[in-house]
């Protein structure tokens, strides 16, 4: 189930952050999101907190939880496939 | 419509910088005026701390963008400025030169490193609250709200100790991330008024010409001009950064395109958030 999720989360993150000229495809599973990877900052993790609610009715409800989720695409993923409605 | 935004200190700086030189040209200058090596990080006579140092790398920084946009042919056609991207802004705007933007982060920074050396203030970076439980958690904490960057995203300025208090608080209560950061002095604050006379009289050191283009002031969002630029360099040290409103009054201005010329993006973060709201 998250595996089919990571293509859609990829594709949300480059939407809700506006990334320009990056495909879903360049975006690394397994590499953190934060400081190094994508180098995101707290600020892009608050947008994509909003966008999960959005897109996929997904709360994450603070600070600790959203360490876990915004590791990785892929943790992201997963969390999206546990805690969707 | 071009808009030119120039932002307030950086958190860090770039061990790479810029081999052109443009920059090399710059880093000269900055070396000239404030006697910080930007390739080193260091200072050549003097000590200064670290703040002092990111605020002058900031101005640098900007100057450089500005010198590279200036060489593609892009002007702007409004400019605004965050906390101390105000120097940059006002060199961008022709009202003062480049050395004289650089020579004002250094003596404002070091003023402030100076006037209030052995106490212990700190930043406090708040995202994922309301203006309304920030307001609640500031007045409680006996903190002030430095920046209203967006409807989400805010800065604390005050003591270390209460800092750290409020953003214990902060947290427990829902803010999705607070995170303290070290200051010399409690920038946007009226606690600066302590430090009112020396920096009065670093700013009327300067001639300040007429902008050559808008320059929008984030605190009440009027375009400043060259009578009010002193008056304006003090209170907005010691007045809340007001960027939200700044983003909003400049949508209504006119402004379509906005460029951040500076270390970082965080203003196009800023920016991007508050679209998604409107």
């Amino acid at each position: 189930m998250s595996e089919e999720l990571i293509p859609k989360v990829k594709q949300m993150i480059i939407d809700s952050l506006r990334i320009e000229g990056m495909s879903p495809d360049e975006i690394e599973t397994d590499a953190p999101l934060f400081g190094e990877g994508l180098g995101l900052d707290s600020i892009d993790a608050l947008q994509l907190v909003v966008a999960m609610e959005k897109d996929f009715g997904v709360v994450v409800p603070d600070a600790a939880t959203g360490t876990k989720v915004f590791a990785s695409v892929r943790s992201m993923a997963d969390y999206i496939a546990e805690h969707k409605k | 419509m071009n808009c030119f935004m120039f932002p307030g200190q950086p958190l860090a700086h770039d061990a790479t910088l810029p081999g052109n030189a443009d920059f090399s040209e710059l880093a000269a200058l900055t070396r000239a005026h404030t006697g910080l090596d930007l390739s080193a990080f260091t200072w050549g006579a003097g000590t200064h701390s670290e703040q002092v140092a990111l605020q002058v790398y900031g101005v640098a920084v900007s100057l450089y963008r500005h010198r590279c946009l200036r060489l593609e042919g892009m002007k702007p056609a409004v400019a605004a400025e965050h906390s101390m991207g105000v120097y940059a802004a006002l060199a961008a705007c022709g009202s003062i030169c480049e050395g004289e933007a650089l020579e004002l982060a250094f003596r404002v920074g070091a003023c402030m490193e100076r006037r209030f050396r052995g106490r212990d203030y700190a930043l406090g970076c708040l995202v994922g609250v309301t203006a309304e439980k920030l307001a609640v958690l500031a007045a409680e904490g006996a903190v002030f709200l430095a920046n209203h960057n967006t409807s989400h995203h805010f800065l604390l300025s005050g003591g270390r100790r209460e800092m750290e208090a409020t953003l214990g608080r902060a947290l427990a209560s829902g803010a999705f991330s607070a995170k303290i950061f070290p200051c010399d002095a409690p920038l946007h604050t009226p606690l600066m008024a302590e430090a009112e006379g020396e920096l009065a009289a670093i700013f009327s050191d300067y001639r300040y010409r007429e902008p050559a283009c808008p320059l929008m002031n984030h605190i009440d969002q009027e375009f400043l001009t060259s009578a009010e630029i002193p008056a304006f360099l003090m209170r907005e040290l010691t007045e809340t950064v007001q960027w939200d409103a700044t983003y909003r009054a400049l949508k209504r201005f006119g402004a379509t395109r906005f460029v951040e010329l500076g270390a970082g993006d965080s203003l196009k973060k800023y920016n991007r958030w508050i679209e998604s709201r409107l």
